[in-house]
This record gives structure tokens, sequence and C-alpha cells, in this order.
């Protein structure tokens, strides 16, 4: 703001970055040294600093404004001070004695009309703060008051005219004249964009009595308008709103007002925090309802549009869809068509309502939606932007709700398509349906539109369901499904056909592979082992590899990231960040189990039996937690309050104990493993 | 017996004299300051110094600072001996400036499990270089979860019997000052507490402005004789629950038509009833001083100097 000032008083030939460095950034011995390197007196300047000596400005001007620059510069100490508390005694801010003198002699002197009022502002913030301790000074007797009645009406109205006002408002507030303070902090804010921030904050009414005085004090219409918008933004906008409908129902200052009730009515209904709206937010619902609706009703505000969106909005979310219906309907005919963003955001209000009122979708409702769909989904991909739109919340909850209108007619299809959901992929049907929409030559205009909307292709598809496949055992099917997908997966993070007693990711995760294994991989080996396996090959060794792979790809194992995919989207590290829909699938180890005892059947040592038995039992301990994990009320739970009820003790504890007692595996698993050490102490 | 003085500026008028004078009270506990993590400059700093404006003699005072726990939650291990030590030097400042003298010390910090050791390792450290009496302020969770919440190393504690319930705009919960229900949770083991106790009990009253089921401030200057004031308030239904009836301005504050104010008081009865319930879990026996909270906003049209005396008999 201050730069933009002066440029305009160098009539736009001193550039902005110089000034900005002058009048922000500079130090005193700075702004002196690029004083003197333009007089000629200093040969060169550092780097980074403003050279302008090349320039032609007229050097009379120059020089008042550096003499002007090193006085503000100096006022500094006492007025751009930041004062923190500390643990030594504060040091007392003072105005300078001098200084008043050195203000006052520039003052008189210059005749420059720019310069000369911001001397002023500067004698004035003086006053103000020499006189700030003062509580016992009165009105006639202080400098700042003084200094700013008698040239008050010598200077334009501007920015440093409602600066200085400023101060002598700051000066009734510290010597308790409220109600003049607040009055003048109103002018202030009323003057500009800039002024509003810093006027707003120092508004503050004490006593009922001086709010009213400061009212009175108001001239015109126009005043006590701002008096009540200023209220309003504090403390009541519904009391301000009609105050200033009584006023002026033209007043600019509604719009605020207006924009903070619809704001503070959708925070109250949709606050994160609470679950549903409470009584009280219902009720303020209500209330804001009616009186937004009445005032549109007149259609006699500046932006009569602006209220009738808001009174339908309002209405919109009171379910009164009637009433919004017709406030929309008097908005259309109201717009000022050549504002793309009131445009856009009567198209989003219009279109949420469109949906919210829609009973079934039909052929004639698909084609109306093609174009608010198309346009969108446009803004969505950033193929159109609208600025300071905002779009995504009303965009998705239009979208929700057509799905569960499309769930509700039975179309399961197209409810996916508009808004994917795990369920949908429980069942293969459903996804080779989808992938036959996808696939389909002759997609009508609606298809396509909607399509725009699925956030998987083809190949995503293929994918996933070749991770199905994997984990029915059925791999020649999955591997040839995931050919189909075009590509390999993720790396694995460890060796899924290594197993040990207590299971250690970050152990296995720290061990180099010697070569890296994709998902394709895995499957390939498994294939490759089956296949040894169908011939009688190593059976015991193949079926304990096989076992450990399974058990690795389950969320118990070491290659979670077997199970990473775009439509399973699983994140996070326990069994209540898996979606309900596949969260049996990921926890089970039934394979694994079932590989175990091959692979303890075939054995033909009682240290293998051993082994294998021990793993069996991993499997068996795991599927006693997952039956907490599975339960469906505890779909959307999550770790803290579900309680676990494992088995401790299964049945390949008790035939480990028995069986194979004197081996020397039981040794070590005694040793590595606590449940099994004390199942041992126990029985 | 005696008192707490909690205001910045410390400027007992008569009538507070007089109940000082009246109750014999030969100490006074004054808040000096407060330390609070100031995140711009990522330190803790004092607020909220103490003006002395008083020139007439007063008892004997014992210093009381209060530490916000985030002061503790923000400050470094290293940070703790440092602030030990500005935080007496300090202290030790402002009673010269007033030609004071004070024997102890007393440390208000509502502690947590997370800022125990810190908060314990500034009480050594400020022992160690004031060499003073150290005193803490021990809240009621504090006693019942001692085990956990650890007991600091002072010479005394000082129970404070207050402040025991939430701020809440449901209107069925008690007194959020003292009720003996919820105190009566806490009190089963203080008599096993590791710390021999002083007693603070409170005297002072506030009221809850609630708007559309939130409670938006919490005033102690609107009493009973604000909300009385028909012009502004009516009297509900239910006791001690007062709506506003029109829109308004006071002491800074916008009242709007509808709020409701909750009265908390604490009056004769309701300390009378405090004091019977603690005292019948403490040992008799024990010498201990009782401190009234506070002298500063006492009410002394409710309060006489006999009431204090005889709530302090109890003890």
């Amino acid at each position: 703001m201050i730069v933009n000032e002066w440029y305009g008083y160098f009539n736009s030939k001193l550039d902005k970055n110089s000034l900005e460095y002058l009048l922000t950034t500079a130090t005193t011995k700075g702004i002196d040294s690029v004083h003197k390197h333009i007089k000629g007196k200093i040969a060169a300047l550092p780097n980074g600093m403003p050279q302008l000596k090349s320039l032609k400005l007229d050097r009379k001007k120059l020089d008042a404004f550096f003499d002007y620059l090193l006085l503000a510069k100096s006022t500094e100490v006492f007025a751009a001070t930041d004062i923190t508390h500390s643990w030594e005694p504060q040091p007392q801010v003072n105005t300078p004695a001098a200084l008043e003198e050195q203000i006052l002699k520039h003052f008189k002197k210059t005749k420059d009309p720019f310069l000369k009022q911001r001397l002023w502002f500067q004698l004035v913030r003086y006053y103000y703060f020499m006189e700030r301790g003062d509580e016992a000074i009165s009105a006639d007797a202080s400098k700042t008051l003084n200094t700013f009645n008698a040239y008050k009406n010598a200077f334009q109205q501007n920015m440093i005219y409602h600066r200085t006002l400023g101060y002598v408002a700051g000066w009734y507030y510290k010597n308790k004249n409220y109600a003049m303070s607040n009055y003048l902090n109103s002018l202030c804010y009323n003057y500009s964009m800039e002024a509003k921030i810093p006027a707003e904050w120092s508004f503050r009414p004490q006593e009922e009595a001086d709010w009213i005085r400061t009212l009175q004090m108001a001239k015109t219409t126009a005043e006590k308008a701002t008096l009540w918008h200023l209220l309003g933004i504090h403390y009541d906008p519904q009391r301000a709103i009609q105050e200033i409908v009584q006023l002026d129902a033209k007043s600019e200052k509604l719009d605020l007002l207006l924009a903070r009730i619809v704001n503070k009515t959708e925070y109250g209904l949709d606050n994160f925090y609470q679950s549903a709206p409470d009584s009280a937010a219902k009720q303020s619902l209500k209330q804001n309802t009616a009186l937004v609706s009445s005032i549109a009703l007149k259609n006699n505000t500046a932006k009569p549009y602006f209220w009738n969106l808001a009174a339908g909005y309002l209405n919109f979310m009171n379910q009164d869809y009637t009433a919004a219906r017709s406030f929309y309907n008097t908005a259309r005919k109201q717009l000022p068509k050549d504002d793309k963003l009131v445009m856009a955001q009567y198209k989003i209000l219009d279109w949420t309502l469109y949906v919210k009122e829609l009973k079934k979708i039909d052929a004639k409702t698909e084609a109306q939606m093609i174009e608010p769909l198309n346009w969108f989904a446009n803004l969505k991909e950033g193929k159109d932007t609208i600025n300071s739109l905002r779009f995504y919340k009303a965009l998705d909850q239009s979208i929700s709700n057509l799905a569960e209108l499309y769930k509700k007619q039975g179309d399961v299809i197209k409810a996916n398509a508009f808004k994917s959901y795990f369920q949908f992929y429980a069942d293969n049907n459903k996804i080779e349906q989808m992938k036959a929409l996808l696939q389909k030559q002759d997609k009508s205009t609606f298809e396509q539109t909607m399509l725009r909307y699925y956030p998987f292709n083809m190949h995503d598809l293929s994918y996933h369901q070749s991770q199905v496949l994997t984990y029915q055992d059925k791999i020649d099917e999955a591997i040839v499904m995931m050919n189909k997908s075009e590509s390999g997966g993720f790396i694995m993070p460890a060796n899924p056909f290594n197993i040990r007693i207590n299971d250690c990711h970050d152990c296995d995760h720290e061990n180099k592979q010697a070569k890296d294994m994709y998902a394709i991989d895995v499957l390939k080996t498994i294939q490759n082992i089956k296949a040894e396996i169908k011939q009688g090959k190593n059976v015991y060794k193949n079926a304990y590899l096989l076992a450990n792979a399974f058990y690795n790809v389950s969320f118990y194992g070491n290659s979670r990231t077997f199970y990473q995919g775009k439509v399973m989207q699983v994140e996070g590290n326990t069994p209540f960040e898996i979606p309900g829909t596949f969260r049996t699938m990921l926890l089970s180890n039934k394979i694994a189990e079932k590989y175990y005892l091959v692979a303890a059947n075939a054995a033909k040592t009682k240290e293998q039996k051993a082994r294998c038995t021990f793993m069996a039992s991993k499997c068996e301990r795991n599927e006693s937690y997952n039956r907490a994990y599975n339960k469906p009320e505890n779909a959307n739970e999550n770790y803290w309050n579900v309680d676990i009820e494992p088995v401790f003790f299964g049945k390949y504890f008790s035939i480990l104990k028995s069986q194979y007692g004197d081996t020397q595996f039981y040794e070590e698993a005694i040793k590595e493993c606590g449940y099994f050490r004390s199942y041992d102490d126990k029985y | 017996m005696s008192f707490y003085y909690w205001k910045q500026n410390f400027q007992l008028s008569k009538g507070q004299s007089d109940i000082l004078a009246e109750t014999n009270g030969q100490k006074l506990y004054v808040r000096f300051f407060d330390i609070k993590w100031n995140t711009k400059a990522q330190k803790p700093y004092p607020e909220a110094i103490i003006n002395f404006r008083h020139n007439s003699a007063v008892p004997a005072i014992t210093p009381v600072v209060f530490i916000t726990n985030q002061t503790f939650e923000k400050l470094s291990q290293q940070g703790v001996d440092s602030l030990a030590i500005k935080c007496n030097e300090l202290l030790k400042n402002l009673a010269l400036k007033q030609k004071l003298h004070y024997k102890a010390v007393q440390i208000d910090c509502d502690w947590t499990v997370g800022t125990k050791d810190k908060y314990f390792n500034f009480l050594h450290s400020f022992k160690a270089h004031s060499k003073k009496t150290l005193e803490a302020t021990i809240r009621l969770h504090q006693v019942k979860y001692q085990f956990k919440t650890g007991v600091p190393p002072v010479d005394r504690g000082v129970l404070m019997f207050y402040n025991m319930g939430k701020l809440s705009a449901d209107l069925e919960e008690p007194n959020s000052i003292y009720n003996a229900n919820t105190a009566e949770k806490y009190l089963g083991s203080l008599n096993n507490y590791l710390l021999p106790l002083d007693i603070a009990l409170p005297v002072f009253s506030w009221a809850l402005q609630i708007r559309a089921n939130q409670v938006i401030q919490v005033y102690g200057k609107i009493g009973r004789a604000e909300l009385s004031n028909t012009q502004n308030f009516s009297p509900t239904a239910q006791k001690d629950l007062y709506k506003a009836i029109r829109n308004f301005f006071t002491g800074g504050i916008y009242i709007k038509a509808g709020d409701l104010f909750k009265l908390e008081e604490t009056d004769k009865a309701l300390l009378e009833q405090a004091a019977v319930q603690l005292a019948a879990h403490l040992n008799k026996n024990e010498k201990r001083t009782i401190i009234y909270y506070e002298l500063g906003n006492l009410n002394l049209s409710a309060f006489k100097a006999k009431d204090f005396e005889e709530i302090s008999a109890y003890f």
C-alpha cells in the first residue's frame, strides 16, 4: 500500500522493488547510503541495494523523500517496536523530545502536500505515543487531538488521513471514550479494504451506553449502517442485518453479513466433530432461513439475486425443496449474466437441488444430466477453472445422491460408476459387467459422461481380479489375469518364501534380496512349485515353501505389498484399515495352514514334522484373532475399541508338545516363542 | 487461615484490609506473575507481572507463581534449570523493590504425567537456587493418582478443593466450582498423600454464558447482582439460571437476547459443606493453613470475617 502511494508520487519512475526496500526493509544506514550514492558521495553500493543514480528524477523531490524516510525511520523506536514480555525489566518506550522539534520543523517547512500530510501523520502518531500513558489528560489539552483537528480539513481524506484518524480513535480508546473511538474506527473501516482489518480489530464497545452514543454520532444513514455492520461481524449478524435493512436495504454492508450467516449455518449443520446437528443448530437454521427468506422476498436489496440464492440454499438445507426452487427461479431472472463466478454458483445450487428432488432416474433425466455432469467433470479435471469457485463438496454429495438412487433402482453398475464402492468388487460377475461397460464400443453419450466419474480402467480391474484369484489359490488363472492387467505389480519388500519362528517383518525387510521379486514373479514361482508337487518332487520342501508364500502375502506376512492395488486401497498397519469387504480374504491363513499340513505329511524326519506343526499353529492362532476382526459389527471400528479374544493354545501346540517334545526344533521354539513357552510351562 | 490475592494490581480496598485485620491474617499468598510459553519467541516468558500500588502495611507475603502446563510441554529438559534461575531472580527483584521478605514460595501448575519430569526438575532446581521453603498446589486428580502423576519434590502441598467439575452447557451439570458427589470420588486416598497439605477453599463465583447449547465464556464479573437486574435478565424456572431478555453490551461483553447465564456461586452454606466433607478425610492433629481463593474479587457482602473463622475451625 505505502509502496504504491510513493510509486504514484514519483509518477511511476521509481521502481517498486527499490521503494519496497527503502520503505520497509532498509536500515537508517542503508537509506543514507543509497542517498549518498545518488549524490555522488559514495562510488559504489553493495549488491542488492537500489542503484538510483542513473534515474532521471526530480532531485529536490528525491532529497525530500530521503529526508522524510530518515525521519520516519527514527520514529520506529516507539511506533513500530514490538514489546514482548521478558525476564528483564521492560525498557520504557519513550518518545524522544528532540524528535518532536524535528518533525514540527519539517512539517512547517514542507510545502508539497503529499509530504506535508505524511509529516502531519508522523506528528499525530508521535503525540499519540507521547500521551499514551497519561490517563488524566483532557481532550482540550491533548496535542494528539489538537494537531489532528487543526489540519484535518487541510488535506484530502485519503488513506494516510484515515491512518492518522486511526491514532485519534486509539487516543479516545486509551482515554476511555469508547463511544468516540468506535465511531472513528467505523469511519476508517468504511474507507478502504486495507483500512478494514485494523479498524475492525479496534472496534470494541464496552457498555450499552457507549454503543448508543456511538450510533448517535453517525451523521448519515450510511455511517449508521457501517456501525451495525461492525456489530454484525463481531457479535450478532442477524440483528445487524435487520437494522441495516431498515436503514437502507440497498446498503452493500449487508453482503458480508449475509455470507457470514450462511457460513455459520453450514458450519452448525455440518460440523466435522458432531455426527448429527443438535437442536440448537436446527433452530438457528430455521431462524436464519426465515430471516433471509423474508428479506429476499422483498427483492429490494442492491443484489437481489444474492439474497434469493442464499434464501434458496438455506431452504435447501432446511429440506424445504419447493421453497428453495422458488427462490432459485426468482434469482435466475436477476443474475448478472457476465459474472462467471455468480453464474457458476447458481449452477451448482440449481444442480444440487435438482438431484435432491429426483425420485427416479430414467432416460429423460439422464439426458438432462449430461450437460451439468460434463461441466463438473471439466472443473474436476482442471479443463475449466473458475476463480474462487468451490464445488467439490457439492459435487461429491450430489454424485453420492445419484449413486444411492441408482442403487435403489437396482442398477448397481451405474451406482458404482458414479461412486465406486468396495462391496461391488466382492462379486466377480459385477466386475465383469463393469469391464463390459468400459469396453463397450458404442457407448451412449450419457455412459461416456458417467464414466468420467469412474476412477478405474480395465487394467486396474484385471489386476484386482488377479489378486482375488491368488487368495483363492487359483494361481494359473491369477497369472493370466495379471498379464491382462499389463502390470507385474510391486516389488516385494522381502522374500515371501522364507519364514521364521517369530514373525519379524522389519528383520525380513532388512535382508537385501538378490533379485527384485515382483508380484508376478511370486505367482510364477508358486506355479512352478505346484507343478513340481504334482509330479511328486520334493513334496515336503515345496509344500513348505508354498505355505510360507501364502502366509506372507496375507496380512500376517512379510509381503503385504502383494495386496496393494487401486481397487482395494489398503493403507495402514492394522486389520481395521483393510476395508471390511476384503478383510476376511487378506487376513486368512487357511491356505497356508493347509500347505503346512501337506508338508508335515510328506516330511521324512521328526524335526521337519515338528517345524511344520509349529507353523500351522501360527496360522491357527492368527485365525483366532481374525474372529474379532471379521465380525460384521467391527467393520468400521478401530484398534482401540475392539476386544481381541485369541486362542492362546490351540490344537497344534498340543500336538507339538505331545508328539515332538524330544526334537531339537522343539527346544528352539521354546527358546524363541514366548507363547509356546508359557504353554509348555502350563501343561 | 489466609487468603490468596490473584489480581495484577496489588491494592487492598478498605473492606479487604478490614477482613485481613479482623481474621488476624498473618500471611497473604500473592500471585506475582504467570509463566507462559511464548510461541513467537519459543521461550517461556513471565506475564501479568504484579504492580504494587499499596503503601500501607501488608502482612507477611508468600509469593505465588502460576506456570502453565504448556510451558513444560514445550520447554526442553535443558531449559528447565535456566527457567528456575530466571523465575527466582524475578521474584527476588520484585520483592526487593517493595522491601518484602519472604520465607516461602508457592508454585501453581496443573502438571500431567507427560510434564511431570520437567516440572519436578524445575522444582528441585528452584529450591536449590532460592533456598526457600517450597510449596506446590495439588489438584484432586493428582491426589487420587499420586503414584501415576507423582508427588512434587516440595516441602508442602496445597490441596485445591475447587474447580472439580467441567464447565458445561448442560443445565443439569452440577456446580463446577464445588459439588460433593464429584469431590467424594477423589477423597478416598487423601490421608495417604505423601506430602503435608494445606487447604485452599473457594470463595468465588462466576457465570457461564451459554448460547446455542455452547458455553461461550465464563465471567467472574457477572454475579447475582448483575443477573438480578430485570431490565436485562429474567430468572428461569431453574435455580441460578437466568435468561437475557435484550441485546446489550456490558463490560466489553455482548449479550444477546436469549443467552442463558448459569450462575455458579460459593456461599457460606456451600463452603461449610465442603469443609465438613473435606475435614472428615483429614487427620485433625496436623496443623494446616486454610487459604481462601481469593481476596481481590471477594464479595464482601456475602462473607464476613466471622465466617472464615468458623469454616477454618473445621480443620
